[in-house]
């Protein structure tokens, strides 16, 4: 990610060839220091190994589509994909170590259901790549998947034993047909975006919304963790028994990180300001605000990836007070994954903006035409939804299976019907009503809104019986 | 008056049957569900969790209006009635027409259709026969099976496939139906509750979800149950030995284990927990004279046994508490979690003339340990154990199960089965005499892919009737000699 993000920052290479030199030397000096590494430990395949494999040619494939984004040079695909490819081998290679040890396909932690996830993100990234001709997905999919290797090198488990209750076929047919309908959303709002920039919106309205999603990270952030005197909660994390540490059943033990809730305040301050700007802008109909905004942006990534390095080093390893007990309690960044994603995230956001605004004419230039995004917008979601029904009808038939009632209404189940419902509405409009672009587009970002909302807001805001997801 | 009643039940008809209607159900169900996740709901929360976290007059007025039972609240049961009922509605509107497209496909294009159908393609042709031979012959390669229209005056090739694809929809609906349908059953007449069985106890009584019991014409026996763990002591398999009985009889026996249930007249029988429960099965205890005389003794109790120590004193386990708590010199229960375990032992002495408590551990408020003419040591407690079964009735769920197919099948075709149509027409001009080929097409969905297709048999339409192969099927048509001769002599 961070090196990925020095290019984006970076001026435009002289040569083609540059870039692509670049990446290769430090993926190769990376293979080799990890390959004198593991003649030292003598375990070549070890997952370890695997995961690093896989980070180390994700980060290049990463740097590379994003080289590809600003310059627009087609060498950088080709390399990109290449690296792409051999990301996937290391991936697979992992997911089926994992898979062996394990005894059972991996999706029982968020470790495994991560290492899942990332895999199909890379296979459907190279299908669009491929198939659809949408080159530029990468520039958005691998930075996800960098993101999701490195939660993985953070979450990372032993492997566990299954409980009874997870012993079924039918729930890791639920969990691989969820991950695979959640990936084929996930890419029908990249499109559907991208559909917005090629149908041309504009600059300025994704100058809104980028920075109200970055904004709405750190309300979420900043509203239920700043602590009295400035400080900022976290869970506490047991590093013997590599989990949260809890008062009783259900209470997490929360630590409290000093002067850490002042920074997170100050940068949602100036997180706000480029809305507060454009705001400004339409209200005054002035658009010199708009170039106000744009600079705040900019402070604004500035400001962001200081507080995620802040939260990084305060948060990893160390020990804290808390508020409900006396002494001090260890914690890890393994403790707040949902965080550090959403920290990591505000960036990409933000980062994805300023490529929008420093390179639309060649952005416009190398997507698809709007008309074709809008069709592949809409196949994809043909995708999407028989396997959501599926998920769906496997997930009740697990539940019919374990706790003898195949619908019992908890959070996790509503949410999921009400995503399906969303892509139904969505599907009902599309062919009866003949909704075609913009509106559809809105349809499918919102869809993809509710499905994260089901995957990570459920599971972290509304309690239920999905506790092992 | 009565044209007016028809015409208000025909505007009303019209308004359940539209798209509109639909589309505003959907969203209302989306943020009724929505609202049912957010606000807790009474079958899943403490009464207590309910209490603190809403002010009396609020959770008085969210009971009222059902938000705190959104899923069993009449007016959500209505909402997904009445979406059943749009959902019929719309099909019963709909279907007449789909049906007639179904069950008399459009063989033979007219010349307004020809003129506004698209793709569409018009090649040059020799004569008619011609063109419809090559046309057959394309549509054979492509995988159709083409056939010849011959109406009074004209005549013309069509070929389709995957014709019940206009219909697929409404199997989706339908399986919607079946599934609502299932469920509303479910809700009538099914139930679901649990049962925990001590080893070697027999019940008839099911805990409902609701709280209430319900008492089942048979009874279920627990034999035994156990756990098999891994090797880091994490659960690996709860088991249990059931036996049904009826009328005194064993008539069925399983050991079930999780996801594995036992079925016995509709009722099924889930493993959903195993533990120890609350009751001890055996204390061991080590008993020493306080004088320092005598041997020492180990004694097993279970609850309300009477041990002799000596000639003349006894002891007797009076009490256990899995999880205790000591209040004003009183003893309570705190919960049925083995936590914190305490024992009362009753010491009954005939020299003494009194009983003396002993607690372990020595509780100060209530034992008189010290004065007991015994020292107690605990060894071993071992404890019984529960096995935790879910019982559920539900007769509509081969309803569900069914409709679910239904619906991956419906859903298949909606989205993957497109019916394609092809016709081909020969389109003489009176005056000229030419002749053109009129070759159209048309899908139901995903029309990029067909257009593609179609192209696709277009050339393969002009590849025949660009070359003279001397293929066979050629000998079967009767103005064959003339074509051929004709092309013999542009080949010279």
């Amino acid at each position: 990610m961070a090196r990925a993000q020095a290019q984006a920052e970076q001026p435009q290479p002289t040569t083609g060839m540059t870039l692509i030199v670049m990446v290769g030397l430090a993926i190769a000096f990376l293979l080799l220091m990890a390959f004198l590494n593991v003649i030292k430990s003598g375990n070549l395949l070890s997952e370890t190994n695997l995961l690093f494999a896989t980070l180390i040619f994700y980060s290049g494939a990463g740097a590379l589509y994003l080289g590809f984004g600003v310059t627009g040079t087609e060498l950088y695909v080709k390399f990109a994909s290449l690296a792409t490819w051999l990301g996937l081998i290391a991936n697979t290679a992992a997911v089926a170590h994992r898979w062996y040890e394990a005894g059972h396909a991996p999706f029982s932690s968020v470790y495994e259901m991560l290492l899942s996830f990332v895999w199909t993100l890379a296979v459907l990234t190279l299908v669009a790549e491929k198939k659809f001709g949408v080159k530029v997905i990468g520039t958005v999919t691998m930075p996800v998947a960098i993101v999701g290797v490195v939660l993985m090198q953070l979450l990372r488990t032993e492997v566990h034993p299954l409980v009874p209750a997870l012993q079924s076929t039918w729930l890791h047919v639920h969990v691989t047909l969820a991950m695979l309908a959640y990936a084929a959303c996930a890419l029908s709002f990249a499109l559907a975006m991208m559909f917005l920039i090629q149908d041309n919106m504009k600059t300025e309205t994704f100058l809104a919304v980028t920075s109200a999603s970055t904004l709405a990270i750190y309300v979420g952030v900043v509203f239920t963790r700043f602590e009295k005197w400035g400080g900022l909660s976290l869970v506490a994390w047991d590093p013997e028994r590599k989990s949260e540490v809890f008062i009783s059943k259900g209470v997490r033990l929360f630590v409290n990180v000093p002067d850490l809730g002042w920074l997170m305040t100050l940068t949602l301050l100036v997180v706000a300001s480029p809305l507060f700007f454009y705001g400004l802008a339409r209200w005054k109909k002035n658009d010199s605000f708009l170039t106000l905004a744009n600079r705040a942006v900019f402070l604004s990534i500035l400001l962001q990836v200081m507080a995620l390095v802040m939260f990084v080093v305060r948060a990893n390893d160390a020990r804290y007070p808390s508020l409900d007990a006396d002494g001090l309690f260890p914690t890890s960044l393994a403790a707040s994954p949902f965080i550090l994603s959403g920290l990591v995230g505000g960036v990409f956001i933000s980062l994805l903006y300023l490529l929008l605004l420093w390179r639309r004419p060649d952005l416009g230039r190398l997507l698809p035409s709007a008309d074709n995004l809008d069709r592949i917008t809409y196949k994809t979601i043909c995708l999407a939804f028989p396997l959501l029904t599926l998920m769906i009808a496997a997930g009740a038939y697990w539940a019919n299976q374990t706790w003898g009632s195949y619908w019992s209404w908890d959070p996790k189940e509503t949410w999921a019907a009400i995503t399906w419902l969303v892509y139904a509405l969505y599907l009902h409009m599309r062919i009866t009503r003949g909704w075609r672009g913009r509106r559809a587009a809105y349809f499918a970002i919102a869809g993809f809104a509710v499905v994260m909302f089901t995957f990570f807001g459920v599971t972290y805001l509304l309690p239920g019986l999905h506790a092992y997801a | 008056m009565a044209l007016d009643f028809r015409a208000v039940g025909h505007k009303m008809w019209r308004t359940v049957a539209s798209i509109q209607t639909g589309v505003v159900l959907l969203i209302l169900v989306v943020i009724f569900a929505a609202v049912g996740t957010i606000v807790l709901q009474r079958p899943v929360t403490e009464p207590d969790e309910m209490q603190s976290a809403y002010s009396p007059q609020a959770l008085r007025i969210l009971d009222a209006v059902g938000l705190t039972d959104v899923f069993h609240s009449w007016w959500f049961l209505g909402l997904m009635l009445l979406v059943s009922l749009c959902i019929v509605a719309a099909s019963i509107d709909r279907f007449p027409n789909s049906w007639r497209f179904f069950s008399r496909p459009y063989k033979y294009p007219d010349e307004s259709f020809r003129r506004a159908s698209h793709p569409q393609k018009s090649l040059a042709i020799a004569d008619e026969e011609t063109g419809l031979v090559a046309a057959e012959r394309a549509l054979h390669s492509l995988g159709f099976k083409p056939e010849r229209v011959v109406r009074e005056d004209h005549f013309g090739i069509f070929a389709e496939r995957h014709r019940v694809s206009e219909l697929a929809v409404y199997i989706v609906h339908a399986s919607l139906l079946l599934i609502f349908f299932g469920t509303i059953v479910d809700g009538l007449w099914g139930w679901g509750g649990t049962l925990n069985l001590n080893e070697g106890q027999t019940s008839n009584i099911v805990e409902l979800r609701d709280g209430t019991m319900r008492t089942l014409p048979f009874a279920i026996r627990c034999d035994s149950a156990g756990q098999e763990n891994y090797k880091d002591g994490t659960p690996k398999k709860w088991w249990s030995k059931l036996a049904v009985v009826k009328d005194g009889q064993d008539v069925q026996k399983k050991e079930i284990v999780v996801n594995d249930p036992l079925l016995y007249s509709g009722v099924r029988f889930y493993q959903a927990s195993y533990g120890p429960n609350s009751k001890v099965e055996k204390f061991s205890l080590v008993a020493t004279p306080s004088d320092g005389s005598g041997q020492k003794q180990e004694i097993g109790l279970a609850v309300n046994d009477t041990v002799p120590l000596d000639a003349d004193t006894t002891v007797r386990f009076a009490e256990f508490f899995p999880d205790y708590a000591v209040r004003d010199g009183q003893v309570y229960k705190k919960s049925n979690y083995l936590d914190n375990p305490a024992a009362h032992l009753v010491v009954t002495s005939k020299r003494a003339g009194k009983d003396f408590d002993v607690w372990l551990p020595p509780l100060v408020e209530v034992a008189d340990n010290s004065k007991a003419p015994y020292q107690f040591q605990a060894s071993d407690l071992k404890m019984g154990h529960f096995t935790g079964l879910q019982v559920s009735h539900e007769p509509g769920q081969w309803g569900v199960w069914s409709g679910v197919m239904l619906l991956g099948v419906g859903l298949a075709f909606v989205f993957y089965v497109v019916h394609m149509r092809f016709w081909a027409v020969p389109v003489c001009d009176p005056k000229t005499g030419k002749c053109s080929l009129w070759i159209g097409g048309s899908a139901n969905r995903n029309r990029d892919a067909f257009e593609q297709r179609f192209n696709d048999l277009v050339g393969l339409v002009e590849e025949d009737l660009k070359t003279v192969p001397n293929a066979s099927p050629r000998e079967q048509v009767a103005s064959l000699a003339g074509i051929e001769a004709r092309e013999l002599k542009l080949g010279n």
